[in-house]
């Protein structure tokens, strides 16, 4: 009896570590990340430990994995975030894909070397109350967390959700034929329906909403469903007061608050990376992007512009990835946020998208790319229905199929992972890393000595963003001069600041010291690494 | 027996000693108008209260007038007191959350203690006064105050008991690594002559540009070009603890909770003193939660010190997303002016304009995002000194009025660096607090303006419901709607935003088949409302409007009309 227990449980831990080994090639839902991500926590302990931030309001966990050697939240880091904005399935795979991969790897020369020098922090999914919209039975594009919000703001929480009229599963679009309506079929694609211009003598005869009845009769559809805030409308920079899935107030939900609790602790993080509809790799950030406001930082700064421009060249060579379109400028978002308010680097892609053209319309351009690259399934045809709420009208329900359009078929994961994580290995090496340089002592006379140094920055990347140079949260370099027992310091001070120092930048130090001994030279922050010498004054 | 009489002597004693129990008896005074003539809750308002003394002090005012206080917890401090909240208002008439509120919150800046005073002496004074003053009745059966004596616990303490000059800490208690260095808090005072104050150091020095002033030794004076001084300065009580050449540069706390909220917010590279996001200090998520439970402030007060100010908003030029209306901007500054009045040397002044711009402040918040109306009194203004604006010689005050009773001497202290040095200069409790006698006076005109703005918030009344028949069974009921204060029941940002719904008019008696608000009812111009007419919804009755509803309703006689309001209150007529 005994022993058939011990082995009832064996069996009940051996059956989810089978069935929890990352497929390849498909899209995993909260129990099987949640699974995955305990697998490499347990299969690569000695260099990656899990946990959880927080749980949601829809009480699922935010986990965190964290990749390195050793002492890993005293070294440089770099933070990558996915699930930025809940319908974006594919950044929860990319953020997932790269920590399986970099740990599949970390027996490597090249990769141990890197967990040797820097430590990752991989937050697969930030929106996972949204995210499991992609894989439940009623499938829609939701963005939105589980916290019951009054999305119209008509005083009843939650009293307007979709409704799936045609029972396929998924929310699409009803048109329903009416000459009040502003709609009409796109001449470019038929299927696709777009606002009638009048410019062009055109009139409409469709009204088009989404698929869902008006439950509280306020003559808007479906503006009130579940939830919610949005993550990636919650963060502090640009933040929308009052906006749709904006919060209470910036940073207002448990995930957006464990995340930026998480981020603000680590003074060692140099670097974000996150997934999302923001994109500076595709198009870099540009300094002159907008006007400035006072003491806001509103645009990249010149030497931040350089190194984004450097990540995103090396993204496009590494991923081979061309023609992004120009992201969307939305407020409250994690990306900007990342780089102006935490002051750290921060990189931003949507990972993948379909080539768009100026004053085509895109909707269109998705359906000749979907069908070029045999993306079969994208499309529910216009079929007839009847709407409660237009009694004795031509109805159909139709339109191109949630998640579609920015989630590629599940069987490009595998390269898209690959691609991406061959990109964040690469721009990792160009971390910040200091050196002592021309390290000198003279002796003007009896026993003084003049020491004197440089520190210098091998690295490409700046020892701290210079957004982040002013910024509270970020640490300060210092240079600290330990004489020995007898030594005594006769000009220099024992602890000086360090400016912030550019890729390939130094700086020279210098003291003068009375006495024969060691003296030893700390230099560095957490987020740079601390370097020390040891002099023999003689 | 001997020790039973010595038992209850002793209990004797203790108890007329114990303030909670004691009224005078009537031989023993003659009323001063204005004051309660004798209250059940004895207090001194020539002294500041430790967290304990206002823990006592709003303990005896629950015991002795249960039927107006209501003691709770708002939440706790980082050092995990309680941030005390009470609720005061007649709870015999009407539930006090279906009341129009007044908030009044002090000290959330530490140094700036007397905020808390100010709001308790509020506290008392309605509490002593209701049943002894016809107004006082009126103004707690008609409304609710909500008073946070202090909404920094902690630091209101380590101002109080550690070393400090009369300016710092302004900041809470929560670690911040100001000089980034991975250290928190490392660097901060140092009390060389351990009198429990940090004040100015100086040291002899022949090529010094201070010297003592003739009139006045105390003061250190500089000297005009060409004289020769024997004094430097040498700034504030500290050593470089942290060796790294600064001195006093990481202290204990050092942000700026008054930088903390959810309304314009702006990181700490463009507003100095703000934390990581919003609400980053407990104590400020406990006030945010406790605004949030009572949606039915109307109008609040945060006490500050100095300068005798009466502040209003915007915080920032423009005023980030806050709607101030036409309608707001008049009972904002009618409210105002009105101020100046009952606080005489108080300037009413606007934040961004008059004194400096403020990312992330409670002001902004309270109006910004909660719909409420809201000043901040800057307590206690040099002025009070002599009742001069062009006198305010503090040393002569001092030595005039308190006898040098806020003077530390200057005394000679060995410096770890410096040497010799001197300290001395005014002690912690002098230039931005009240001196005692002066704080019972200012007090009284700081709650008279909370009173008259208490009493200003939307009083709603239901008057004329009339009844017209209308043959075959139909009726035409009318009533109206009126608001007899100042402030509306919405703000220009609560209307923009829709923070609280609108007030809901509801008809009963019968069966209701259409309802309108009448907006000329002589040329019987009517907006009709389709759905759900039996609860007329009004976006906003204004300060001294009237509304004019309309119902045609199907059976029934009798008809009651009754007004919802989140911020208005509420109030109900039946038909004649």
């Amino acid at each position: 009896m005994k022993m058939n227990s011990r082995i009832l449980i064996m069996a009940l831990i051996v059956i989810p570590l089978l069935s929890g080994t990352p497929a390849a090639g498909q899209y995993n839902n909260y129990s099987r990340m949640t699974q995955i991500i305990k697998n490499l926590a347990s299969e690569y302990s000695s260099v990656c430990s899990a946990r959880s931030l927080v749980k949601t309001a829809g009480g699922k966990d935010i986990w965190l994995l964290s990749v390195g050697t050793g002492d890993r939240d005293n070294k440089p880091a770099i933070a990558i975030i996915g699930g930025v904005e809940g319908n974006h399935i594919l950044g929860k795979e990319l953020a997932l894909g790269f920590a399986s991969s970099l740990l599949k790897d970390y027996q490597t020369p090249e990769v141990r070397d890197l967990l040797n020098r820097l430590t990752f922090y991989i937050i697969p999914d930030v929106s996972p109350d949204a995210t499991e919209q992609f894989f439940a039975g009623l499938k829609y594009e939701r963005i939105l967390n589980a916290r019951p919000v009054d999305d119209d703001r008509d005083f009843s929480v939650s009293e307007d959700p979709f409704e799936d009229l045609n029972q396929d599963g998924y929310i699409t679009l009803v048109r329903i034929r009416d000459p009040s309506g502003s709609y009409m079929e796109s001449p470019e694609d038929k299927r696709i329906m777009v606002t009638a211009d009048l410019a062009e003598g055109q009139a409409g005869s469709w009204l088009v909403i989404s698929e869902g009845i008006d439950n509280d009769k306020d003559g808007r559809f479906n503006e009130d469903g579940e939830g919610g805030v949005c993550f990636n409308r919650n963060f502090s920079f640009n933040y929308e007061e009052f906006g749709p899935g904006a919060g209470l107030h910036a940073v207002s939900e448990p995930e957006s608050k464990a995340v930026a609790d998480f981020l603000f602790d680590r003074f060692n993080i140099y670097a974000t990376f996150s997934f999302g509809p923001q994109d500076n790799l595709g198009q870099p950030m540009k300094a002159s992007d907008r006007p400035a406001q006072g003491r806001m930082v509103t645009s990249i700064t010149k030497s931040d512009e350089t190194i984004n421009k450097l990540v995103s060249d090396k993204y496009h060579e590494i991923t081979g990835a061309k023609g992004a379109p120009a992201a969307p400028d939305s407020r409250g978002n994690f990306m900007e946020w990342a780089y102006y308010h935490y002051g750290r680097y921060s990189f931003s892609t949507p990972g993948w998208w379909y080539p768009v053209e100026k004053g085509k319309n895109n909707e269109a351009a998705f359906l000749r790319f979907a069908e070029k690259n045999k993306m079969n399934d994208v499309f529910v045809p216009w079929t007839a229905i009847n709407h409660p709420d237009f009694p004795g009208k031509q109805a159909e329900v139709g339109g191109i199929k949630p998640f579609a359009m920015i989630n590629p078929p599940a069987d490009t994961l595998p390269d898209l992972i690959s691609a991406n994580y061959r990109f964040i290995k690469a721009i990792a090496e160009l971390h910040p890393e200091l050196e002592f340089l021309d390290l000198k002592t003279e002796n003007p006379g009896e026993d003084v000595y003049r020491l004197t140094l440089k520190v210098h920055n091998k690295g490409i990347f700046a020892t701290c963003a210079e957004v982040g140079n002013q910024n509270i949260w970020t640490r300060i370099m210092r240079i600290t001069v330990e004489p020995s027992k007898g030594q005594t310091i006769l000009s220099g001070q024992k602890v000086q600041r360090i400016p912030r120092l550019g890729g390939d930048q130094s700086e020279e130090f210098s003291w003068l010291i009375s006495g024969k001994g060691n003296v030893t030279i700390r230099a560095g922050a957490i987020n740079t690494g601390t370097i020390t010498e040891t002099i023999n004054l003689r | 027996m001997k020790t039973t009489i010595i038992k209850s002597l002793l209990i004797f004693f203790f108890s007329s000693l114990s303030p909670a129990l004691c009224s005078q008896s009537a031989e023993l005074f003659f009323k001063a108008a204005g004051s309660p003539a004798n209250p059940k809750v004895q207090v001194s308002w020539n002294k500041y209260y430790t967290y304990q003394g206002i823990t006592d002090l709003c303990r005896r005012l629950e015991k002795a007038y249960p039927d107006l206080v209501t003691m709770e917890s708002a939440g706790k401090s980082y050092q995990g007191r309680d941030i005390i909240a009470l609720t005061i208002s007649c709870k015999k008439n009407m539930d006090p959350g279906l009341k129009p509120g007044f908030y009044i919150d002090g000290n959330i800046h530490s140094n700036e203690i007397q905020g808390t005073e100010m709001a308790l002496y509020t506290a008392w004074y309605l509490c002593e006064m209701f049943g002894e003053n016809q107004f006082i009745n009126k103004l707690l059966k008609d409304k609710v105050f909500y008073i946070l004596p202090t909404i920094n616990p902690d630091a209101r303490e380590y101002f109080m008991h550690e070393p400090n000059t009369a300016s710092s800490p302004r900041s809470g208690l929560v670690p911040v690594d100001n000089d980034r260095d991975g250290l928190y808090d490392e660097d901060g005072y140092d009390d060389l002559n351990g009198d429990g104050m940090i004040s100015q150091m100086r040291r002899k020095n022949p090529d010094g540009q201070y010297r003592a002033d003739p009139k006045d030794p105390r003061r250190m004076v500089r000297v005009a070009p060409g004289e020769k001084g024997d004094y430097e300065l040498l700034g504030l009580e500290g050593i470089d603890n942290d060796g790294d050449g600064l001195v006093n540069e990481d202290g204990p706390g050092g942000y700026d909770p008054n930088r903390d909220w959810g309304f314009n917010w702006q990181p700490a590279y463009v507003q100095s003193g703000a934390g990581k996001y919003p609400f980053t200090f407990p104590e400020n998520q406990a006030v945010r939660d406790f605004g949030l439970k009572h949606r039915n402030i109307a109008a609040s007060q945060s006490f500050h010190n100095s300068g005798g100010m009466i502040l209003r908003g915007p915080s920032i030029q423009g005023g980030g997303a806050e709607v101030y209306s036409r309608a707001d901007e008049e009972a904002i500054n009618a409210i105002g002016k009105k101020g100046e009045l009952i606080i005489p040397g108080y300037r009413f002044l606007t934040i961004w304009k008059d004194l400096y711009t403020v990312y992330g402040g409670e002001v902004d918040w309270w109006y910004g995002a909660m719909g409420s109306y809201v000043y901040s009194n800057e307590l206690w203004t040099s002025y009070l000194m002599f009742y001069d604006t062009a006198n305010t010689d503090q040393y002569e005050f001092d030595r005039l009025l308190l006898f040098e009773d806020a003077f530390i001497p200057w005394q000679e202290v060995d410096h770890p660096v410096y040497g010799k040095v001197e300290v001395g200069g005014f002690s912690k409790n002098f230039g931005r607090t009240h001196p005692g006698f002066l704080l019972e006076s200012d007090a009284h005109r700081n709650a008279a303006f909370c009173i008259y703005n208490a009493w200003v918030t939307p009083e709603l009344v239901v008057s004329d419901v009339k009844v017209k028949n209308l043959g075959s069974g139909l009726k035409e009921v009318t009533a109206t709607v009126s608001n007899r204060q100042l402030l509306p029941t919405h703000s220009g940002t609560n209307l923009r935003y829709k923070i609280d719904p609108p007030d809901y008019c509801y008809i009963e008696g019968g069966t209701v088949i259409a309802g309108m608000i009448v907006i000329d009812a002589d040329r019987n111009i009517n907006a009709e409302q389709k759905r759900n007419p039996a609860r007329i919804e009004i976006e906003n009755i204004a300060g001294y409007q009237s509304i004019k509803l309309k119902w045609l309703v199907k059976g029934g006689n009798n008809f009651t009309v009754r007004v919802e309001s989140v911020k208005g209150g509420r109030a109900s007529a039946r038909s004649e």
